[in-house]
């Protein structure tokens, strides 16, 4: 046991002090914050401030009420009236107004808008513009009511037990959540996963390994990788939930839908029971790619093999989110590997059954201990090849159990 | 020049005999295939979409919802939503029981302060707010806006915005505008945007492992015995991007088949047709940026050690590419000739991927192609001759690790 630490050790000082891994940790929450900027960059470029010409010929903007507030990063639109259509097009043609909505005298049994530009209305302005209509649409309605329609509704989804309640004031932004946290975890998994495939290759490349057997049995040795690897994975996103953590901090004064974060208890749970069998499933399979491969790039083609039932659900996740008790849904959350994202994407939309967790994480733990099984047999009988790719016919013929 | 071809001739040979290659090259065209036949298909055929849509989404919830209003707003439902759609309950256990009866799937409750708060409260066992069919949430908000504004069922739509806009342009040259409301016009200058990325990137990392395998496996210094640098870069550059140019007439061959096949079979409107021209674009900037990035790839590999060591400096070369990548599907699609696709597709490193990703989107300027593809030949030819001379024997022996600033340093002749 002492030496399957000592393994441990070395591996997870070697790489988490490199410089490799630091850039790593640091790139993430760069490029996010990267991403963000570009968010808020495209929905800036949705604003134009130059007026919004209108022609009314219904009466309806006669003596209008003030356009509502606009809420950030909304910029506000004025509106200019023109008395005809002759006199907006000049404006128009001058550059004075982006363009102009004409609205015709049937327009409150009809309902039809006609709208002129030279480069089409961003979406921005126009729901400015429709905004300021059905203020003054509602001008001659009750004040309790017209108020209520303007301001909109807010919807609280809840369970019928209770035990679930969101709000879509944040547009539903929790349900989201576990989603981001699993693919934080899975990138986690795959770059700590890449690590130890390396190790294992370049180990066994230039021959380091049958020194270092000669002192330990191969089960430790890949007892005290996988364990290292795991624990590298958990650096990353530890010191990944410190950046997020403290961005949630710093932005959530300015942000409205952070402050209403919250960590359900069932997801914790969840990732002990399903994403960590799943962390070390992946670790065994990636010390199987490389005892089995012989060099780090073929390595890098069979990862892939993995890394996809892994993305399947995300490819599929719009169909989860909308039938999340469909049979596609609970297949997938059955079968290893799959198992990890789709359950996580339900759990934000639905209630999991008890027994679909229970069942999901012993089937996990089946394949982790299968996987590293799998890993140990490959390992001892690729060690002692160079430059010859094992066979998976090799790996489980019957033979091969005693050499 | 003998020796050149000679090299061409073994990279085409060497790429064309592995089974890989072959697997990509006509596995994409063939999948997209299926997958169109599929789908093709499936539209034709009711009954195996609905088994389909059985396993992906569980048998067909056509359940009425319940509501409860505490705040006595709901007076009648209007005539056109289909009766039994929306069932009253008096009170909030009753509709409870409903639910667990199964005779509703979920209800609404409007709380006593409905009209101060705003509050709507959407009970379901489930508890799935983004359930498919969800839009009843919508349809009971309209059915409670209608009854605030006393039946009127039309100021309850205008609230929402007019019916209908018309819309009139007087933009000198009619730009073609896409149909925002079509999901196509967003996934086809992202496809583009992507296939482009993918076959620039695809052929000239090619030239990266295929340069630095070599200088491992020290066939380098055997090969380097008979020839010179430049003429093994040129045979290599050439060899290998015919192949690419193989890979990309196939690929864009089949897109634009599928597309023009995809009118007759979906009935689109008829601007989505790609024009012929969008093909041979395609083709002139897959070939001049393949020979900016298969040369700055090429420069990579001789100055690398190792394959390991080159990949972690790709990245660096191949930001000006993905950067287009972030904006394929908001500014190509929404404003595809604005200031920051524009930029992007006239400087010379990013104009590959992002102005292919203006053509599929449609009303760029007809000038603008030709000049680009100017200012592409003009980088690639510079390009090009910085790397020759990195391609020098000394540093395609030597074993030195490599790093970012060393080769920005070599490119520059330093």
């Amino acid at each position: 046991m002492n030496k399957t630490w000592q393994v441990a050790l070395h591996e997870y000082q070697r790489h988490v002090l490199t410089r490799r891994f630091l850039f790593g940790l640091f790139s993430v929450p760069f490029f996010m914050v990267i991403l963000v900027g570009l968010i808020f960059l495209i929905i800036s470029m949705n604003n134009n401030t130059t007026p919004l010409g209108y022609v009314d010929r219904s009466g309806l903007l006669a003596h209008p009420l003030p356009a509502p507030q606009v809420k950030l990063p909304d910029k506000p639109t004025p509106f200019r009236a023109f008395s005809d259509e002759a006199t907006a097009r000049q404006a128009l043609q001058a550059g004075e107004i982006q363009g102009y909505y004409v609205i015709p005298a049937d327009y409150l049994a009809a309902g039809r808008l006609q709208v002129v530009f030279t480069k089409a209305i961003k979406s921005v302005p126009r729901q400015q513009f429709y905004h300021f209509l059905e203020i003054n649409l509602l001008a001659n309605v009750e004040s309790s009511i017209s108020t209520r329609l303007i301001a909109g509704d807010e919807i609280i989804a809840r369970s019928l037990d209770g035990s679930r309640e969101m709000s879509s004031r944040n547009g539903w932004f929790g349900l989201f959540l576990p989603i981001i946290a699993a693919i934080g975890f899975i990138i986690a998994m795959f770059t700590s996963g890449g690590y130890l495939m390396q190790a294992v290759v370049e180990e066994k490349e230039n021959r380091t390994m049958e020194v270092i057997l000669t002192s330990i049995s191969p089960n430790q040795f890949m007892t005290g990788k996988i364990f290292a690897d795991i624990c590298i994975g958990l650096t990353q996103i530890f010191a990944w939930l410190v950046f997020i953590i403290v961005g949630i901090r710093i932005a959530s004064s300015s942000i409205s839908f952070l402050q209403g974060i919250q960590v359900s208890p069932q997801l914790l749970i969840l990732f002990v029971v399903i994403l960590m069998p799943t962390f070390v499933m992946v670790s065994a399979f990636m010390a199987l790619i490389g005892a089995t491969v012989s060099e780090a790039r073929e390595g890098q083609q069979m990862i892939s093999l993995v890394s996809l039932p892994i993305w399947i659900p995300y490819m599929l996740i719009g169909l989860i989110i909308g039938n999340p008790n469909s049979p596609v849904a609970v297949t997938l959350s059955m079968l290893p590997l799959t198992s990890s994202l789709t359950m996580l994407i339900r759990q934000g939309v639905t209630i999991l059954p008890a027994w679909q967790i229970a069942l999901s994480s012993i089937i996990s733990v089946v394949g982790a201990v299968f996987a590293i099984w799998l890993a140990g047999r490959a390992f001892r009988l690729g060690m002692l090849r160079y430059g010859k790719r094992l066979t998976w016919r090799e790996i489980f013929s019957r033979r091969g159990g005693t050499a | 020049m003998k020796k050149t071809t000679i090299v061409l001739k073994n990279e085409i040979i060497t790429l064309l005999s592995r089974p890989s290659f072959w697997l990509v090259t006509l596995g994409i065209p063939i999948m997209a295939w299926l997958v169109f036949g599929l789908v093709g298909r499936l539209n034709q055929n009711s009954s195996a979409s609905s088994i389909l849509s059985n396993i992906f989404s569980g048998p067909a919830e056509l359940r009425p919802e319940g509501y409860v209003d505490l705040a006595g707003l709901i007076k009648t439902i209007p005539q056109s939503i289909p009766a039994g759609t929306l069932v009253q309950f008096a009170d909030e256990t009753s509709a409870r029981n409903a639910v667990v009866r199964g005779s509703i799937v979920a209800f609404y409750v409007v709380p006593k302060d409905y009209l101060k708060s705003g509050q709507l409260i959407y009970v379901r066992s489930d508890f799935n707010p983004l359930a498919s069919g969800g839009g009843q949430s919508a349809l009971f908000q309209r059915v409670l806006r209608i009854n605030m504004l006393g039946g009127n069922l039309l100021l309850a739509s205008l609230v929402n915005g007019p019916l209908k806009v018309q819309e009139v342009s007087l933009a000198p040259t009619a730009a073609q505008s896409l149909d925002n409301t079509n999901p196509l016009s967003f996934l086809l200058p992202y496809g583009v945007t992507l296939l482009f990325y993918f076959l620039i990137m695809g052929s000239s990392s090619l030239l990266l492992s295929n340069v630095s395998k070599e200088k491992e496996t020290r066939v380098m210094e055997t090969l380097l015995t008979s020839l010179t640098p430049t003429q093994l870069l040129t045979g290599k550059i050439i060899g290998l991007g015919l192949v690419g140019l193989l890979q990309t007439i196939l690929w864009l061959g089949t897109g634009y088949a599928l597309m023009n096949l995809s009118g007759k079979v979906f009935t689109l409107p008829f601007q989505f047709h790609l024009p012929i021209s969008i093909i041979i674009w395609g083709i002139v900037f897959f070939i001049l940026g393949y020979a900016v990035y298969a040369s700055l790839m090429a420069g990579l590999g001789a100055l690398a050690p190792n394959l390991r060591e080159a990949s972690q400096v790709t990245f660096v070369i191949m930001l000006p590419l993905i950067i287009p990548l972030f904006f394929s599907s908001s500014v190509f699609v929404t404003d595809p000739n604005g200031p920051i696709a524009t930029t992007l597709s006239i400087f010379p490193l990013s104009a590959p991927v992002a102005m292919m990703a203006r053509l599929a989107s449609g009303g760029v300027p007809w000038w603008q192609p030709p000049l680009v593809a100017l200012l592409l030949a003009v980088t690639a030819v510079f390009i090009v001759r910085a790397v020759a001379s990195m391609f020098r024997a000394q540093a395609l022996l030597s074993g030195q690790p490599i790093k970012i600033k060393s080769y920005l340093q070599a490119l520059l002749g330093r």
